[in-house]
C-alpha cells in the first residue's frame, strides 16, 4: 500500500498534459464497470431502501406506491416469523461459520505437512466449493431421507439407532441436517484459505521458537495463530457474507420448515415478495437483512482484532 | 525440516479421512444415477448397486429437458464471464495504473457492495425487467450476473495489474503508444493468469447461481440448471434417479474446471489474505 501511494506521487509530478490524457483514459476504462455497477446494484439498493417506505400494490397498470412512511418496518418487526427468522439467521450462522473455521483449522494443521497427493486433494477439496448448492441439497435430502435414506441404515447398522428417524421432519435434527450439508459443503474452502496462509509463514519462525524452547502448543499460540490470523478473517469474512444469506440449502432440503424452523430472512424475503407479493414489507425484510449482514461483518471484524490484536504485535 | 514420522502419518490419516467424507455423497449420487427406482427407494440400500439403468439419463434429457437447461447455463455463464473480464481488466488497469484520484474510496466501495445480498436488488430488477418484457431472458440473468461479478474481479486484476512494473507503462508511452494500446499489447498478455482466476470465480459464481435464476427465469425453457435440478418434482414422489443423473452431467464440467485451473483458483482464494 505504502509503495503503491509513492508511485502514484511520483506520477502526479509528471508534466501537466500527458497527466490528463492517463486520467481522462483512466475515466474511460472505468465508465463500462461503472455503468453496468451503478445500474444494477446501487441503484436497486436505492430502489429498495425507497420501496421500504411504501406501500405497493400490482395492479393493472403496473406498480401503485403509496408512502406510508416507517408503516412496514413496523408491521415486519411486529410479526413474530421475522425474529423468527432473524434468530434462525444468526444461530446457525454463527454456528456453522465457527464449527467450519474450527474445524478448518483442525485439518490445515493435521494436512499441511502431507507432501505427497497434493493437487489431488486440492481438486477434491475445490468441487464442493464450486458445486451448485441445490445439488448438495438434493443428495443430502436423498441421505437424510426417513424412508429409504442411506443415513438410518448406517446408524442402524452402527446399531447407534433403533428405528429409522425422519431427520428432516423435526425441528432440531433438520436444523442440524441443514448444519451438516453446510459443513460438508464449505469447511473443504476453509481449508484451502489456511493451508496457503500457513504455507506463507517463514520455517525461521518455528525454528526460532523451537530454539526458545516453545512446546507445540506455544508455538501455535504464539507463532502459528497470530501469523494465520489474515487468512482466519478472510475465511470468516467470505462465510459470515454467505451464511447470513443462506437461501438455496433450506429452500431444497427443508423448504424452510418443519413448519417455519429453517426459514432464513432471505427465504422470508422471497416468500413476502414473490409469494405473497408484498412488496413493501419484502423491501422492509431486505434492508434489515443489510442492516443485520453488515453489523455481523463489523462485529466479527472488532472481535477477531480484538482477539489476537496485542498478541500479535 | 523433516517432521517426525508419526506426525506424518497422522496427516495423511486425517487427509485421507477428509477427502473420502468429501466424497462419499458423491459417490451415492453417482451410483443411485444408475439404479431403477425401486433399487434407489429400497431399504436398507445396497451400498453397491446391483442392476444398473441408463433410464435417468434418458428421462433427464428426454422428459425433462435437461439439455435444454445445460445450454441456458452455458450460454448465461459464458456470456456474463466474458463481459466480465473486458470490464473489470478495463477497470483494474486504470485503478492500479492510472493517476486517478479517489481510487482508494473506489476500492473500498467495491468491498462494501459485494457485502449486500441478492435479496436486497431483486426486486427492483425484477420490476424493472417485468417493465422492459425482459423476465425470462438470457438477459435478464447476464446483466445482474456482471454486475455482481465485477467487483471482486476488478480487485483481482488491479492487484496482478499493480505486479506489472509500473516502467514498463512509461516506457510503453515514450515510444508513443497510447494508454489503450498499452493496455492491449502490454498489460493484458502480463496478466494473463489473473483473467483466468477472474475468469474461474465468475464463471462458478454464474454456474451456481441460484436465487436470481428462479426468480427472473422461471419458465421451463428458460431454467437454468440449479434452477432445473430445484424444481425437478413428481407428482407424489422426488425423482431422484433423474435429479441425479442431471446433477452427475453437470458436475463433470466444474471438475474439469478445477481440474485444468486449480492453481489459479488457490492464488484467487488466498489474493484477499496477501493484498488485503
Amino acid at each position: 500500500m505504502a509503495m503503491e501511494a509513492a508511485s502514484t506521487g511520483k506520477k502526479e509530478r509528471r508534466s501537466g498534459s500527458l497527466q490528463r490524457t492517463d486520467v481522462r483514459a483512466g475515466w474511460g476504462l472505468l465508465t463500462p464497470a461503472g455503468i453496468v455497477i451503478l445500474a444494477v446494484t446501487i441503484f436497486p439498493i436505492l430502489y429498495s431502501l425507497f420501496m421500504s417506505f411504501n406501500n405497493i400494490q400490482l395492479t393493472t397498470n403496473g406498480f401503485q406506491f403509496t408512502f406510508t412512511g416507517l408503516q412496514n418496518y413496523k408491521d415486519v418487526y411486529s410479526a413474530p416469523l421475522f425474529w423468527h427468522s432473524v434468530g434462525f439467521t444468526i444461530y446457525y450462522s454463527v454456528i456453522t461459520v465457527a464449527v467450519e473455521l474450527f474445524l478448518g483449522l483442525l485439518i490445515a494443521l493435521a494436512i499441511q505437512n502431507v507432501e505427497r497427493l497434493k493437487s489431488l486433494s486440492i481438486v477434491v477439496m475445490l468441487i464442493p466449493w464450486a458445486l451448485i448448492t441445490v445439488i448438495s441439497a438434493q443428495m443430502w435430502g436423498y441421505i437424510y431421507n426417513g424412508v429409504y435414506g442411506v443415513l438410518n441404515a448406517i446408524l442402524q447398522g452402527l446399531h447407534i439407532i433403533h428405528t429409522q428417524v425422519n431427520w428432516l421432519g423435526q425441528p432440531f435434527t433438520a436444523v442440524v441436517s441443514l448444519m451438516i450439508a453446510d459443513i460438508w459443503k464449505t469447511t473443504p474452502f476453509v481449508v484451502i484459505i489456511l493451508l496457503s496462509g500457513l504455507q506463507m509463514i517463514p520455517k525461521d519462525y518455528y525454528e526460532a521458537a523451537l530454539i526458545d524452547g516453545a512446546n507445540a502448543w506455544q508455538s501455535f499460540w504464539n507463532v502459528t495463530f497470530p501469523q494465520l490470523r489474515g487468512s482466519i478473517a478472510l475465511a470468516g469474512l467470505f462465510r459470515i457474507l454467505q451464511a447470513f444469506g443462506i437461501f438455496d440449502l433450506p429452500f431444497v432440503l427443508t423448504q424452510g420448515g418443519p413448519g417455519t424452523t429453517t426459514t432464513s430472512l432471505a427465504m422470508l424475503g422471497e416468500e413476502t415478495l414473490f409469494t405473497n407479493l408484498h412488496f413493501g414489507l419484502g423491501a422492509a425484510v431486505a434492508i434489515s437483512t443489510v442492516i443485520l449482514i453488515l453489523g455481523a461483518c463489523l462485529i466479527f471484524l472488532s472481535a477477531f482484532r480484538g482477539m489476537v490484536g496485542e498478541e500479535a504485535q | 525440516m523433516t517432521k517426525p514420522l508419526s506426525k506424518r502419518i497422522f496427516g495423511y490419516v486425517v487427509l485421507i479421512a477428509f477427502l473420502v467424507v468429501i466424497l462419499l455423497p458423491f459417490y451415492w449420487m453417482f451410483v443411485s444415477s444408475f439404479e431403477p427406482n425401486t433399487d434407489i427407494s429400497s431399504y436398507p440400500p445396497a451400498y453397491f448397486p446391483k442392476h444398473w439403468t441408463f433410464q435417468h439419463y434418458a428421462e433427464a434429457f428426454g422428459q425433462f429437458h435437461f439439455g435444454r437447461y445445460i445450454l441456458n447455463s452455458v450460454i448465461v455463464s459464458v456470456v456474463s464471464t466474458f463481459i466480465v473480464l473486458a470490464f473489470s481488466s478495463m477497470a483494474g488497469f486504470a485503478i492500479a495504473r492510472l493517476p486517478m484520484r479517489g481510487k482508494r474510496p473506489m476500492l473500498i466501495f467495491l468491498l462494501i457492495i459485494s457485502v449486500f445480498p441478492p435479496l436486497v436488488v431483486i426486486t427492483p430488477l425484477y420490476m424493472l425487467l417485468r417493465d422492459v418484457g425482459w423476465l425470462d431472458s438470457y438477459q435478464a440473468l447476464i446483466i445482474p450476473y456482471t454486475a455482481f461479478n465485477l467487483p471482486f474481479a476488478i480487485w483481482i486484476l488491479r492487484n496482478y495489474f499493480l505486479q506489472v512494473p509500473g516502467a514498463l507503462f512509461e516506457a510503453a508511452k515514450i515510444d508513443g503508444s497510447s494508454v489503450f494500446t498499452a493496455f492491449w499489447r502490454i498489460f493484458l498478455p502480463l496478466t494473463t493468469p489473473g483473467l483466468f482466476t477472474a475468469a474461474v470465480f465468475t464463471f462458478v459464481a454464474c454456474w451456481t447461481e441460484f436465487f436470481m435464476s428462479l426468480v427472473f427465469n422461471p419458465s421451463n425453457t428458460m431454467r437454468t440448471i440449479p434452477v432445473g435440478i430445484a424444481l425437478f418434482s413428481g407428482q407424489y414422489t422426488v425423482p431422484y434417479g433423474t435429479i441425479f443423473a442431471g446433477s452427475v452431467v453437470s458436475i463433470v464440467p466444474i471438475v474439469l474446471l478445477v481440474i485444468i485451473f486449480r492453481r489459479w483458483i488457490v492464488s484467487g482464494l488466498t489474493q484477499g489474505a496477501v493484498k488485503g
